[in-house]
């Protein structure tokens, strides 16, 4: 178990609900976890909560076994590495360099880098097909390209476990599915993921367990034909949906349009 | 602190606005044009018959003023213009003056109404002047427009320097209707004056007049060039400004510059005492490790005037009893 | 890189050798060089009591301003930062004006007074950007900055309007900065206080790369973000009150320097600040001999000199940037 959160309880200052209630959350090595839901439903919360990067009022956030509030930030992000959803670097890096600063927990303010660092970093690069920009700098990148680097980042944290939020938000199709190959191809290769994202047919896709939050509880959790189920989603989103299965059984969400039938 | 800072006109017109203000106006050589022309309007007046002619006089600002009958009810906004109205005998005239005009005892009397520049125009009003003296300055322009829009009649005139005295003492006569005692005044002050100048050729050659380094502030060093009162006076006494070659009436300049200029003496005005000399850099300068200072303290060395020969002498004394 | 850094040293020297031999009086290099290693040359005293530690203190505060101005722009997330921006300038020039106003004739109580309200200003900015939970707010820090320089400012105003002294306004001049107080003393001083600041910030170089990229992401990647924030806050509001006492309020050093160092040395900070340090000292050497020389034997704030190198050198940054 990289991740493991028990009963977590979050509250904002200045607002009534909990934007996190008696949620448990988990990843293990080996896994893709989708967490979906909508907007304000807690799911950048529960990131964060599992992360320590908010305070918990009820419950316990463990990393690797540990309290995550135990943990040094440089400690834990060297077992997990997480990508907010937003994020504007204010001056140009260049894309090795930018890479190269997944090596900050590694080495500290002081120890420079040495070859097995540029190893590592040449790695995560090649393997988000991202060398070929090493020398662009990161102003310059297009949607797709900066997801790329983004991840080649976090892989040269030698991490355990990514955590990504948003990551397809602002790509085409195909930059979509080239991301989650490789965060799936990541995953075999012994990470966990955990991926929160509004494209419930790409988490139906890609992965092994879905989490359904809204209003901070789960409403939901299990593999994608368990929780993608027309009743629950269409209760959850208050939208009407029907699902229907692609290739032998993946469901797939199509939401209606008003006056639409459930069944073509 | 250290050197109360002695412009020659520091209460009127402080360093700073001096500063930016010679760029503006000094550059266009107006001490050139404070010799005033005095007219007055012959055609309409007989011998005699003065009190009902018209006065007009053209003040340093170039600008013709007109009086129907001599001034009785005279704001005076600067020092040296409000010394120089007690001595041709129009003090009773006085109905306003600045509160850095403590010459003579009797000006204590006058009502006070502020600064002399950016002056507060009701505090102006309030007296009802018939005449109000300003000194010539850029932030003083919009000033006297105002008052000439609200039918008051403004003279403009720049006091640095001793050549103004005369002339400034004359224009004042004539406005206020004291000719003569205006001109006596001037025949007695250019006297007195030539009496106590020791003169480019009294035999005292330039090389072996002392030199004087004359600091009016002190972090960052301000020093007077020619166009100041104080570099007048040095030169009366018979001593010489090392900064004289500055045309600037006041500037900032280096430390090394000063001790590359090597004065015999560091003349202080003001009471407080010097303690910026015992700063180890300062050390570098000559006079300074030698003691040689000599301080001068009063507003008869901030502004010319009537009293502009004493102060000659008393800098004279000073400087005598310093080379000893 | 290595032609790059070459190019930093001659300019380092080549300002040096400049600041050492120019100036009211005009001294030949190798007039200058006999004056440092032999007591009996006759510009001894100019070139060892003043022109060596002017040389020296300015290198030195250049260089702290320059760093201090890169480590706000990284920590601010915002290319304007300058090291005053966080309520110095209003505090310093408070302090300046309160012991003009109220001085007696001691040397060193303007200096002091303008360290004081400087950190005083500083104090009170950290206090109102600090959140319920004891966050650091970038965004209230500006703000605060900006309403804590007016209202000082404000009170200063009134204090020279109100007061008798008409010496007040050369607190203005005196603010406006010179190295022309510098002094084997107040280098000294420098000496003694800063080392232990630039320390935090030079060590501070990896986190506040991590910190540009945003404070989360900062979080994930290693870095203990709020410990960094009051360290850099707390270590650049030292070094420039320090750097006002010492010489005023020189401008755009801090602004300039780090932008114009970043175009040449790319944002990583391990790089960025030494040679900002270096850039920043040696360009404050140069327009302090510029100052000198220009219009001797007057001496222009070194300000001014400053600004009319850094404003045009800005505006062709911005041009390229925005191109």
């Amino acid at each position: 178990m990289i991740l493991e959160g028990r009963d977590l309880e979050v509250r904002y200052p200045g607002v009534g609900l909990p934007a996190l209630a008696g949620v448990d959350a988990w990843l293990r090595a080996g896994e893709f976890v989708a967490v979906v839901g909508p907007n304000g439903g807690g799911k950048t919360t529960l990131l964060r909560a599992l992360l320590g990067a908010v305070p918990l009022q009820r419950g316990e956030a463990k990393v690797a076994g540990l309290p995550v509030a135990s943990i040094p930030r440089a400690d834990l992000a060297q077992i997990v590495a997480a990508l907010p959803q937003r994020e504007e670097p204010a001056f140009a890096l260049r894309v090795g360099e930018f890479v190269q600063l997944g090596r900050y927990a590694h080495l500290g303010p002081f120890t420079p880098s040495g070859p097995s660092d540029r190893a590592l970093v040449r790695d995560a690069l090649e393997r988000c097909d991202a060398w070929t920009l090493r020398d662009r700098t990161i102003d310059t990148l297009s949607g797709g390209e900066w997801q790329r680097a983004r991840v080649a980042r976090a892989l040269a944290q030698a991490p355990r476990a990514l955590l990504l939020d948003e990551p397809t938000a602002a790509l085409d199709v195909r930059h979509a599915m080239e991301l989650l190959e490789l965060v799936r191809d990541l995953v075999a290769s012994g990470l966990g993921a955990l991926v929160v994202t509004h494209e419930l047919n790409l988490a139906a896709r890609f992965a092994d367990r879905v989490i359904l939050l809204a209003d901070g509880r789960v409403q939901a959790v299990g593999t994608p034909r368990e929780v993608l189920t027309q009743e629950t989603l269409t209760r959850v989103f208050d939208w009407p949906v029907a699902v229907t299965t692609w290739n032998g059984g993946t469901p797939q969400v199509v939401p209606l349009r008003r006056g639409e039938t459930r069944d073509p | 602190m250290a050197s109360a800072g002695g412009l020659n006109v520091r209460h009127l017109c402080p360093p700073i606005v001096r500063f930016r203000g010679r760029w503006a106006i000094e550059r266009m050589g107006l001490r050139q044009r404070t010799c005033l022309l005095l007219l007055l309007a012959t055609s309409a007046c007989l011998p005699g018959d003065r009190g009902a002619g018209r006065l007009m006089v053209i003040d340093d600002a170039r600008d013709t003023v007109r009086l129907q009958r001599p001034a009785t009810r005279v704001v005076s906004l600067i020092p040296a213009s409000t010394e120089l109205l007690f001595a041709i005998g129009a003090g009773p005239q006085l109905v306003g003056r600045t509160r850095w005009c403590d010459w003579p005892a009797e000006a204590a009397a006058v009502t006070d109404v502020g600064d002399g520049i950016d002056p507060n125009l009701e505090a102006i009003l309030a007296q009802h002047p018939d005449l109000v003296v300003l000194y010539l300055s850029g932030s003083n322009a919009a000033v006297a427009g105002r008052l000439r829009a609200l039918g008051i009649p403004v003279v403009q005139l720049r006091t640095d320097l001793l050549e103004s005295v005369a002339p400034h003492a004359r224009l004042l006569g004539e406005l206020t209707g004291r000719r003569a005692a205006a001109d006596s005044l001037v025949d007695a002050f250019e006297a007195q004056l030539a009496t106590v100048t020791v003169s480019l050729h009294s035999g005292v050659r330039i090389p072996d007049r002392q030199s004087v380094f004359i600091p009016t502030w002190n972090d960052p060093i301000i020093t007077v060039g020619a166009g100041s009162f104080l570099d007048e006076l040095v030169t009366r006494a018979g001593a010489v400004n090392i900064f004289h070659d500055l045309p600037q009436p006041s500037a900032p300049v280096s430390l090394e510059a000063v001790a590359g200029r090597d004065p015999d003496l560091i003349l202080t005005t003001g009471a407080g005492a010097v303690s910026f000399t015992h700063r180890p850099e300062w050390q570098v300068v000559q006079a300074v490790r030698r003691g040689k200072f000599v301080r001068i303290h009063g507003s008869q060395f901030d502004r010319p005037g009537p009293r502009s020969s004493q102060a000659i002498t008393e800098l004279k004394a000073a400087l005598l009893e310093a080379q000893q | 890189m290595t032609r790059r850094l070459l190019f930093v040293a001659l300019f380092v020297l080549l300002t040096a050798t400049f600041g050492l031999s120019l100036g009211a009086v005009s001294i030949a290099p190798g007039e200058v060089w006999r004056a440092l290693v032999d007591g009996s040359s006759s510009y001894g005293p100019i070139i060892r009591q003043l022109r060596l530690p002017r040389v020296i203190l300015g290198f030195l505060l250049g260089g702290t301003l320059a760093v201090s101005g890169a480590s706000l722009q990284a920590l601010l997330r915002n290319p304007l930062a300058d090291p005053y921006l966080l309520g110095l300038s209003g505090g310093a020039g408070l302090g300046a004006v309160l012991a003009i106003a109220l001085g007696g004739p001691i040397a060193w109580a303007v200096p002091a007074a303008a360290f004081a309200g400087a950190l005083g200003a500083v104090a009170l900015v950290y206090a109102l950007g600090r959140t319920s939970s004891g966050r650091l707010e970038p965004r209230i820090l500006l703000l605060a900055g900006v309403v804590t320089s007016g209202f000082a400012t404000a009170i200063m105003t009134a204090l020279m309007v109100l007061s008798d002294a008409a010496e007040l306004r050369n607190a203005f001049l005196w603010l406006l900065g010179g190295l022309g107080r510098a002094s084997w003393q107040s280098l000294g001083l420098f000496l003694i206080w800063a080392p232990i600041p630039l320390l935090v910030l030079f060590t501070a170089a990896r986190s506040l790369d991590l910190l540009a990229l945003g404070e989360e992401t900062a979080g994930y990647l290693g870095a203990e973000v709020e410990r960094v924030k009051r360290r850099v806050v707390v270590s650049t509001a030292l070094l420039t009150a320090a750097a006002v006492a010492a010489a005023g309020m020189i401008g755009f050093v801090g602004l300039v320097v780090p932008h114009a160092v970043r175009r040449i040395m790319g944002p990583l900070h391990g790089r960025l600040l030494p040679i900002a340090f270096a850039v920043g000292g040696a360009l404050l050497v140069g327009a302090d001999t510029i100052a000198r020389v220009v219009v001797r034997p007057i001496e222009l704030p070194v300000g001014v000199v400053t600004a009319l190198i850094g404003v045009p050198v800005f505006a062709i940054l911005l041009r390229r940037e925005i191109r």
